[in-house]
Formats: structure tokens, sequence, C-alpha cells
């Protein structure tokens, strides 16, 4: 608990589960729940046009919000470029997602878990060489259909859409595709371009976050404290 | 923004937004305003003499005031205001008062010659650095009108009403710089300037920020709006985590307490 204190400070839904931000959370894991009817969505692959528009950030929280309403979550860093997976949840990084790949550890091996029940982490690992190879690889879908009998949900985080392709591999991969978008950092164009090459792998969008809304903006929206 | 068209409350929204920028223009604006009219630009005086223009009653058959002729007389002012700033009447000032070491066209510069419609009198008033030297030229100019009329018209109906005073009993107050008029100036050009550059930044602004947008560019739905983690809520998030730490089960009783 108190390693959770020091060094998760932007695990909001950890460190206040009352805030506004933590429902903004919930409500996004709601959406998620709701906005397929027929498919099951199971692998969510989280990405952004560009860097530091807070993925990770939203992926963690959202990893937790999930592993609060009580299903299984294992969060993947398939960032194998900068990885911070590990850093969020202060573990160790010397295996994870790039030494299974590798074949250098098994399944068992690389899923820790974290200090909220119900949530497995996977870590990048070294940094490969070779990262988009590695999460187009065979092993890869392999690795995903053995977690999918393993947890309710799969929770992946990447680089960045407009920087290299490996988001783009992966969102073939997965069921549903998250964007986030920084509030007030994305132009236009860009996010445009960054939908049009996951629709040309045919992934399947499920919509868009804003991040970093300004409080002031957001006041409009009745994020309030509810209940004391 | 939908449309191009922006909505009353987009305009209050866009000068809040950029607040900070339009008022530090503006003061910068008025600061360099007022510094600029109070310590750097010099002050100008302004001495004036007024001139009456009529028929001396011996050039007239009767002392009677005829209308006709001060209509005649209004006439002629509209063409003594030329004259007086020709080079005709400057250049002899020049001449004969080398003390004032100005040519022609700087005293053009200083010469302003007015009338109030339907009257006889017209003023004549000169700016200058310093007020004894304003005083002295336009007495000296209006001296000088006086003795060439008669030789450009051939009357004598041009009388100095009243010469401006040298060296007048207060000290006269500079008519430029008009500090309060450069203020105001300053402030409404620099408003509207900042107005401007708030406006530009908010056109050239082309960032997603609402879900109304991500909705018409992106043609996605948006799933959640998440705020910046504030100091305080972090703060709160602490404070909680670390009750909770040391009250474990008693979650109801600290956010209570909270």
């Amino acid at each position: 608990m108190s390693q959770l204190q020091n060094k998760q400070r932007h695990l909001i839904t950890v460190t206040n589960p009352r805030s506004t931000v933590s429902e903004a959370f919930r409500a996004l894991r709601t959406n998620i729940d709701f906005s397929s009817i027929d498919e099951k969505i199971q692998v969510i692959m989280v990405t952004s046009s560009g860097p530091e528009e807070g993925k990770s950030t939203v992926t963690g929280n959202l990893a937790v919000a999930y592993a609060q309403a009580d299903k299984k979550v294992v969060l993947i860093d398939a960032d194998l470029r900068k990885p911070t997976g590990h850093r969020t949840f202060s573990l160790s990084n010397r295996f994870g997602l790039s030494s299974l790949l590798s074949q250098q550890a098994n399944l068992d091996e690389v899923i820790q878990v974290s200090g909220v029940p119900n949530l497995s982490i996977i870590t990048s690992g070294p940094i490969p060489p070779n990262p988009a190879e590695m999460i187009a690889s065979n092993r890869m879908s392999a690795t995903l259909q053995e977690l999918r009998q393993r947890f309710d949900i799969i929770l992946i985080d990447t680089p960045p859409l407009l920087a290299v392709t490996d988001a783009q591999i992966m969102s073939s991969k997965s069921d549903g595709v998250i964007m986030v978008v920084s509030y007030g950092k994305v132009k236009r164009d860009i996010a445009v371009k960054a939908k049009a090459s996951l629709d040309r792998v045919g992934a399947r969008m499920l919509g868009v976050v804003m991040n970093n809304v300004k409080r002031k903006a957001s006041e409009g929206s009745y994020y309030y404290y509810y209940g004391n | 923004m939908l449309s191009q068209e922006l909505d009353l409350r987009d305009y209050f929204r866009i000068i809040r937004k950029r607040l900070w920028l339009i008022v530090g223009i503006v003061i910068i604006a008025c600061g360099i305003a007022g510094i600029y009219s109070v310590y750097i630009k010099n002050p100008v005086y302004e001495a004036s003499t007024k001139i009456i223009v009529n028929q001396t009653p011996n050039q007239t058959a009767s002392a009677q005031l005829d209308l006709n002729q001060i209509n005649t007389n209004i006439q002629l002012i509209n063409t003594y205001k030329e004259i007086i700033k020709t080079p005709a009447i400057l250049d002899m000032v020049v001449s004969q008062y080398p003390k004032f070491n100005l040519t022609t066209d700087e005293l053009m510069q200083k010469v302003n010659v007015s009338s109030v419609n339907n009257t006889q009198v017209m003023t004549l008033s000169v700016r200058d650095n310093s007020y004894q030297q304003a005083a002295e030229i336009v007495n000296a100019i209006s001296l000088i009108f006086k003795q060439e009329i008669p030789n450009l018209f051939s009357v004598q109906n041009v009388s100095i009403l009243n010469e401006a005073k040298v060296n007048p009993p207060q000290a006269p107050e500079p008519v430029a710089p008009n500090v309060l008029l450069n203020l105001a100036i300053a402030f409404v050009v620099s408003l509207m300037i900042g107005l401007g550059i708030a406006f530009l930044l908010e056109y050239l602004d082309d960032t997603l920020k609402t879900e109304a947008e991500i909705e018409q560019i992106l043609g996605l739905p948006t799933l959640a709006m998440i705020t910046r983690v504030g100091p305080e809520e972090a703060k709160a998030g602490e404070q909680v985590a670390a009750l909770q730490s040391r009250k474990t089960g008693e979650l109801e009783h600290v956010t209570v307490a909270k």
C-alpha cells in the first residue's frame, strides 16, 4: 500500500477512487462495455496520434477501473520503444512482453501481479531491436489467444500511431481501439491521419478519450462530486 | 466550432480565455504612451492673436454698420487665411526676424489660422516648444500681415484685436502632448489589437477540443472526457489513501469525516 501511495500518483483510480476523474474512468469503462452489442470486446488497445497524450495513464486507470468492477484484467505494455508500465505500477521490467515474444520466458513468468486486486501486468521487458516484427509475430497472436482464456479484459498500451507502425499492427489483433486525444494539443489533420492509418488495417474503433481537459471546459459536462 | 459562425457566447469565451494577453497588450501600450507623452515628447505651447477684419470708418461714407460690408469682410477672411500661410507673408517674417532662426517651411508648419463662422474675427495661433517664442512669432506674423495687407488689397481693413502676451503672468499649460488623449487613443487602439490577436489565435488554433469536433472530424464517439488531475485532487487522494491505510475497514467513516 505504501508503494502505491508514493509511486502511483497518476493512478487516480487507486489513490482517489471517489474523485471526478476516477468517475470519468468508470464512465469510460461503462461506455466501452456498451459500445458493442453483439461482439464481445475483450482485447482493447489504447493508442494516440502522438507521444505524451496520456495513453499509459489512461490505460492504467482504465485497467484499475475494470479491476474494481471485479473483472480479471491484464494490462500489456506493448510500447516496446518507450515503456512506462513498469514504472506506473512499480514493477520489475527484467522480464516482459519482449522476453516472452523472443521465447526467453513463458507466459506465467511474465504475468506480474499489481498492487490492485484482479489486475495483472505484463511489462514491456527489455527494449528489443525489432519491436514491430515482434508485435506482428504469430507468437503475439498466440499469446493473446492464451490470455483471452485466462482474463476477462486485456488492455494493451501501444506506441503513438504516427511515429511507428506498432500500434497499427496491434490494432488488427485487438477487438477494439481507443484513441486518446490530448485536449487542445492534436491538430485536426493529424487526428484524421491517425484515424485513417487505423482504418487502413481494418481496426475497430471504439471511440475517442479526450484527455487533459481543462477543468473549466468540463464544467458544462456535469462532472461533480455526487454524494459526500 | 461546428460552423464558421461564432455564437455570442463563443466571443465571450475567447475573450475570457486570452484575457491576460489582451490586458497585457493594453497595459503595455498605455504605459508606453504615458511615458512617451510625459517624459520623452517635448511639450508644445500655443500662443494666439486675434485679428479683426473691418473697414475703418474713414474709408466708408457713413459710420453706420453696413450688412453687405460685414459680409464682404467675412468672405475676405477666407482669403486672408490663405494669404497668411503663403510665403508672401511668411518670407517677410523670416527675413525681418532672423532671431527666430526658422525657415519659411518650418514657420508654415507652426502656424494655424482659424475663424469662427460669421464673425469678422480670425484667430492666428502658433505652436512652439517655448511659449515665449510662440508668442513672439505669432505677434510678428500678425504685425507683418497687418502691414502687408494694404499692399496686396489696397484696403486698410485689418487691425490686431489682441496680441499674444510674451510674458504672461501665469505659466501657460502646454497644449501638446495631451497625455489623457494619448492614453485614450493608446487604450482603444491596443484593445482593438489585443482582441484582434485573440480572435486570430483562436481562428488559427485548429486543435481538437470538444466532443462535437471529434464527432465531426473523426466520426467517432467520445467515450470519456478526463480532466487534468489538479494538485488539490491528488493531495486529497493522498490523504484518503493515507487514512485508508491507517483505518482499514473503516472506509465509510473516513469519507464521512472528509
